[in-house]
């Protein structure tokens, strides 16, 4: 995001700490000592009440000009004996990437070492939260999950869940009623509220439901290697839930893939949604407004074709200009200058700042809960 | 798809080498992409006529959406040039450069669309940080060729390497493919290179004698083998590209 007046959304490594912070393995970030606030509270608001081994390397100026990898992998090494974890993750910040840190060497040696499951995470803190999300969710899958012996009739994954996109409010436990309340039961979740065994049953589900840009990548690895085929949307609202439940069940009966957030066709509308494109797709299917989708997957995949993708400060505030209403996260609010604004704040872009005022709107009247 | 790195001191002759193995290894009917490591980039100039082709990097600065085409020159009977270019001389790091070149190009799918069968590596200097040692890394080369002269400074860098590559051989590397000499006639040139080449177990696999025929073809903006195929200079570098081709396994693998 180009920015000069708002704010920018959490970066890769947040979303890798984010994505495994349930799943009893150990993460470390290559970076320097200081920096685990970053990921470990400001993008992380389980931090204090629910334990998780995140760690940060602690990298030393010396350790990167002199390329002291083995002091890294020594470190990871030992830590992990004390501490017997589910596996390991390791993922970087900029400094080792400028220096050419080998990632996918260095877990491989670690993986020698501890006879643990070991994998990286290809980040430098200069991409978006959802690319780390993204790249966790692919590992644990291509490492965890198997095929069982048999489908589980009407299970659903939920893929795409994390504190960053649904806050720790009641959303994603209100995913969860809304799909046993229209006849389906909860295969896993990638993974808020589900265990690693849990995950690993994930080719056994009917269908997927991708609930943010980060689960795309898993959803078809899942469709392409055990034909489970997934939807994508996020049952906001009463009218788009409904949609969703009945392209859940197609795709269920037909083994067929629905991007049902973009299968809308959204024309001269007043209002605007901003915000990440899976998110702000599905909210902007129920309301009848324009999408705006300002992080994440940029494509048809996603968005429908009067969907725009922007993340240029100066265009934006140009848009907002142009609608009555703009609904995206306060941090918006200074480049809204004339339209109305309702606020809706996503933790991804605004952190801590406004956790207690963002609400469950799964399966919701969403002009209620918004005062529209 | 076989894939090998030429690394050697600055000058010594590595692009020069590079390029005319790509040229013999063509001339056999092999599909060859040569990626040029430097930011100078200037590895594969002979092998298109003496032309600047846009770096990667270039094209990465410019941050305008580009096609693989567009950092992709074919060459001299077909060899598919790439140049990964650096960053503004004096600034910014030039390792790192490599690796982000390196990165683009795989991201673009340049090894799918051309499918090459040997991919050559001409690396800059020595391996003086992590970026440089990016084309030994695990999916890139399979084998490393150390270029050296009988001169104190290029047996020295030469060595330099090689201790490189044997430190990384935990990493699941490149392994070393041998050391070639590109002869300078200095005294005891070929008992220096020998020795040099058994300290770390391996072979001094072909020399290369000085030839006036490399800046004559240069002068003409080609490689040797394309100016003067019949000549001794153009046997040797067949012979190298052979004695390659066979190290690398190459028979086996067509």
């Amino acid at each position: 995001m180009n920015a000069k007046v708002i704010s920018i959304y959490a970066a890769d490594t947040s979303g890798v700490c984010s994505a495994l912070y349930e799943l009893g393995g150990m993460t470390v970030v290559h970076d320097a000592s200081g920096c685990n606030s970053t990921y470990a509270t400001h993008d992380e608001p389980r931090w204090y009440d629910r334990k998780s081994m995140i760690y940060i390397s602690a990298l030393t100026e010396a350790d990167a000009v002199m390329g002291n990898d083995s002091k890294f992998i020594r470190d990871v090494a030992k830590a992990a004996g004390e501490l017997s974890p589910k596996f390991i993750a390791i993922c970087g910040s900029p400094m080792p990437a400028m220096t050419g840190f080998d990632y996918s060497a260095a877990a491989e040696e670690i993986e020698r070492e501890t006879g643990l499951t070991t994998f990286f995470v290809d980040t430098n803190g200069t991409h978006s939260y959802l690319q780390g999300a993204e790249g966790a969710f692919l590992n644990i899958a291509k490492l965890f999950c198997r095929e069982g012996k048999e489908k589980q009739a009407n299970s659903v994954n939920i893929i795409g869940a994390t504190p960053l996109d649904f806050s720790v409010n009641t959303s994603v436990s209100s995913i969860k009623k809304w799909l046993l309340d229209n006849g389906f039961s909860v295969q896993s979740c990638f993974a808020m509220d589900s265990s690693l065994d849990e995950i690993s049953t994930a080719p056994q589900a009917a269908v997927s439901l991708v609930i943010s840009s980060d689960g795309i990548a898993v959803a078809k690895y899942l469709f392409d290697t055990y034909g489970v085929p997934y939807v994508v949307g996020v049952p906001v609202g009463k009218s788009f839930s409904k949609k969703l439940s009945a392209d859940l069940k197609r795709a269920v009966s037909e083994g067929v893939c629905i991007n049902s957030c973009g299968e809308k066709a959204v024309e001269n509308a007043h209002m605007i949604v901003a915000g990440e494109s899976v998110f702000a797709s599905s909210l902007g299917a129920e309301l009848g407004a324009k999408t705006v989708a300002t992080v994440g997957i940029r494509n048809s995949e996603v968005l429908s074709g009067t969907d725009i993708f922007c993340e240029e400060e100066a265009e934006l505030e140009k848009l907002f200009s142009q609608h009555k209403t703009v609904i995206a996260d306060p941090l918006f609010r200074p480049i809204c200058k004339v339209a109305s604004f309702v606020s809706l704040p996503h933790v991804a872009f605004s952190g801590r700042c406004f956790l207690k005022d963002i609400p469950d709107l799964i399966d919701k009247d969403v002009s209620k809960k918004l005062n529209l | 798809m076989i894939k090998l790195a030429f690394y050697g001191k600055g000058g010594i002759g590595k692009s020069t080498a590079a390029s005319n193995v790509s040229a013999a290894l063509a001339q056999k009917g092999l599909k060859v992409m040569q990626i040029g490591c430097d930011p100078k980039a200037d590895s594969t100039i002979f092998l298109h006529g003496g032309e600047r082709i846009p770096t990667v990097l270039d094209l990465v600065r410019k941050g305008e959406s580009f096609d693989l085409e567009d950092m992709v020159r074919v060459g001299y009977n077909g060899v598919v040039c790439v140049e990964a270019g650096g960053p503004v001389p004096g600034l910014g790091c030039a390792g790192r450069g490599i690796i982000a070149a390196l990165e683009e190009l795989e991201k673009k799918g340049a090894y799918e669309k051309y499918q090459p069968d040997v991919v050559i590596y001409d690396v800059l200097g020595d391996v003086v940080c992590g970026g440089f040692s990016m084309p030994m890394r695990k999916g890139y080369a399979d084998k490393v060729f150390i270029i050296t002269s009988g001169e104190s400074m290029s047996v020295y860098a030469a060595a330099n390497i090689a201790m490189a590559v044997e430190n990384f051989k935990s990493r699941g590397y490149a392994s070393l493919g041998g050391f070639i000499l590109n002869k300078r006639n200095v005294k005891n040139e070929e008992e220096k290179a020998a020795e040099l080449a058994a300290d770390f177990h391996s072979s001094v696999i072909a020399e290369i004698d000085r030839s006036e025929l490399v800046s004559e073809a240069e002068d003409i903006r080609k490689t040797v083998m394309e100016a003067f195929p019949d000549s001794t200079a153009a046997e040797q570098y067949r012979a190298l590209a052979d004695k390659i081709a066979e190290l690398c396994g190459m028979g086996e693998e067509k």
